[in-house]
């Protein structure tokens, strides 16, 4: 098995779009930061800057008076007294939250620019199987004494590995980009648990918003990766795949009043949703979404093999 | 032959969709022999052999090595197989040399100098680091000449390996064959769509037409039963053949006629004593050509080469 995934290691950096891919990541992660900095450094001048604590007192002050219109509902007045608790923690202890313009919260903020990652890995995951039939290698790649299932396992492996791959480029990109365009500033990360506040480390934050992000990456890995044993050929799966990973969101914003749309792939594509608390659809759970991933990622799967190991091969 | 077949395939079919493309093939495969598997385009000898690359499964039927059915022990018949199906695709992103560390990589004792034996063996070792897009056809054929080999496959299976290939390159081929045969033991299956171009290395031919093996030969039982002789004065040269009891048929300025080699010697002294002037005397190989297009139809050949 090794030696197959250093095969399609071997084959998958031989391609010229692999390399463009990389150095593309690279620099629009880099660029995207710059252009981004310059942006807002034009805007600030215009406007006066307050200290933190003038902000929150501020902040403090809209959130008690909100508390006390009696016409507010349960929900609303439970997520206001959460924001309340953080905001007087942060005054009394003397906890600064992170600048907006600081190299911490742009480096905690952009993993939703993963997207990009994911664009590219489905690129990748969709031409794995499909480019040996569209070229008429798969020939020469299934004679040989090796059962088609390692085969597939080890190129479903080497999509995943080349995804981790980009996902590191892309954390270090970012790092670096935060390093140039951005300075660092104190702060902390606090979070309403159970009835408490809780200060909560930085970098574990960005590892689990990264991670996240990462599973989201899987799935539509897996997707494009069956698309392409599918339909054995690059350019139909990587259209079909590229039009769902940006359709797919949206068919689920619109439809985000029905029930059964907590059952659809794309409600839970995008996990980090229940740390930063922007989600599509209420009423839905970190395990619920992670057990409907798993059961799509099974059928993807069953479909990728089933579709591999048992059809003829006449390209 | 009470050797051993290698391979063998029983009571093969294959039906795609409604169409029944191979029909109940029966066919063995000995060491050190080359079989040729001869058939006009679309007979059905792509198919076959993909059934015995396991590229395809068998409808029916299946496809032995060494007693081991394909479909069942996959791996273990497979390192006994090497195979060029069609063309020779590679990797045409990575040169030769990368290709077969690929291919190497996939069978468990294919070490890197048995890749540069393999490299010489086919007379590549100049070019080898260049990507194979660069390559010419002969050059991808020689190539896939060596991916096949690497392992010591022994049986080999090439699809219409002359296509593309010049005749010094199909002379150069058949000698490195014959030698692979012989030397080593290796049965090799070469299928053609032209008699022509197999004749010279064939052990044996199978002729395949409709899915459906129509003949099984020996080629030395064909070539030297019969003789084309040309002599002067042609008419007094007729006379005395056939008063030796022999058939002629004209062809061009002389006759072919189905003699025994032993009384080929005698013939021509007693043309000779008859002052009749002998021009040629020589084994007529045409003859199979001419089975073959009898037995496939000649017009057909013609339509099934424009499709
Ligand atoms: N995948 C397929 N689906 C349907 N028909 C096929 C397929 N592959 C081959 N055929 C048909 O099977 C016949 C034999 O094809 P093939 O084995 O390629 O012939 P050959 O190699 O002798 O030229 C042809 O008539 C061809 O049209
Ligand atoms: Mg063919």
């Amino acid at each position: 098995m090794l030696n197959l995934i250093r095969n399609e290691w071997m084959k998958l950096w031989h391609k010229k779009a692999t390399w463009i891919m990389t150095i593309i990541l690279v620099i629009m992660l880099i660029g995207i930061a710059g252009i981004m900095k310059w942006a807002t450094s034009n805007m600030q001048q215009a406007e006066e800057t307050h200290s933190w604590e003038e902000n929150l007192a501020e902040n403090q002050a809209m959130l008690k008076a909100e508390l006390s219109n009696p016409n507010i509902g349960k929900a609303e007045k439970e997520s206001l007294e959460e924001e309340l608790a953080l905001t007087e923690y942060r005054l009394d202890n003397n906890r600064a939250p992170l600048d907006p313009n600081s190299r911490e919260s742009y480096v905690v903020n952009s993993h939703s620019m993963l997207s990009m990652v994911t664009l590219f890995v489905v690129i990748a995951a969709a031409s794995i199987v499909a480019t040996e039939f569209s070229q008429g290698t798969i020939k020469m790649l299934l004679s040989r004494p090796v059962k088609r299932w390692k085969i597939l396992t080890s190129k479903y492996l080497t999509s995943i590995l080349f995804a981790l791959f980009l996902i590191v480029v892309a954390i270090v990109s970012t790092i670096i980009a935060g390093y140039l365009f951005y300075d660092s500033s104190g702060g902390s990360l606090l979070e309403y648990k159970a009835g408490s506040v809780v200060e909560i480390s930085y970098w574990g934050r960005v590892l689990t918003l990264y991670g996240l992000q990462f599973v989201g990456v899987l799935i539509y890995t897996t997707f494009a990766f069956m698309m392409g044993s599918v339909f054995r050929s690059s350019s139909l799966a990587i259209g079909l795949s590229i039009f769902l990973l940006f359709m797919g969101p949206n068919v689920v914003f619109f439809l985000s009043r029905f029930e059964f749309t907590k059952y659809i792939l794309f409600t839970h594509t995008d996990l980090t949703g229940y740390i930063t608390g922007n989600m599509f659809i209420q009423g839905i759970s970190m395990p619920f979404s992670i057990a409907v991933l798993a059961v799509y990622v099974l059928i993807f799967l069953v479909i990728s093999y089933w579709s591999f190991i048992r059809r003829d091969v006449t390209a | 032959m009470e050797k051993q077949p290698i391979v063998e395939l029983r009571q093969l079919s294959k039906t795609i969709g409604k169409k029944k493309i191979i029909d109940n093939l029966n066919l063995q495969l000995y060491p050190g022999q080359i079989t040729g598997f001869l058939g006009p385009n679309g007979a059905g000898k792509t198919t076959t052999i993909r059934m015995m690359a396991g590229l395809m499964r068998p409808t029916s039927g299946e496809v032995f090595v060494e007693g081991q059915s394909v479909t069942e022990h996959f791996e273990e018949t497979m390192s006994k197989v090497g195979v060029i199906v069609e063309n020779p695709e590679m990797y045409k992103y990575m040169s030769g040399w990368k290709n077969l560390l690929h291919f190497a990589r996939m069978n468990k004792s294919v070490t890197k100098e048995r890749i540069t034996e393999v490299v010489e063996q086919v007379g590549m070792q100049n070019r080898i680091h260049e990507k194979v897009s660069k390559y010419s056809l002969g050059m991808r054929q020689r190539l896939g000449l060596a991916q096949a080999l690497l392992h010591r496959p022994k049986f080999l299976i090439l699809d219409e390996p002359t296509n593309g290939l010049d005749p010094a390159g199909i002379r150069e081929f058949r000698a490195h064959l014959r030698k692979i045969a012989i030397e080593d033991g290796v049965s090799v299956f070469v299928s053609s769509h032209l008699l022509s171009e197999i004749e010279l290395m064939c052990d044996r031919i199978a002729v395949i037409q409709n899915g459906q093996l129509i003949d099984i030969r020996e080629m030395n039982q064909v070539e030297e039963a019969h003789y084309y002789i040309e002599a002067q004065p042609a008419e007094q040269a007729r006379e005395l053949l056939t008063a030796r009891g022999l058939s002629l048929e004209v062809s061009g300025a002389g006759f072919i006629t189905k003699v025994e080699q032993e009384k080929i010697p005698e013939l021509i002294h007693l043309m000779v004593e008859a002052n009749i002037q002998v021009f040629a005397v020589q084994p007529y190989r045409k003859t199979l050509e001419d089975q073959f297009l009898e037995m496939t139809g000649g017009g057909q050949i013609a339509e099934s080469h424009t499709k």
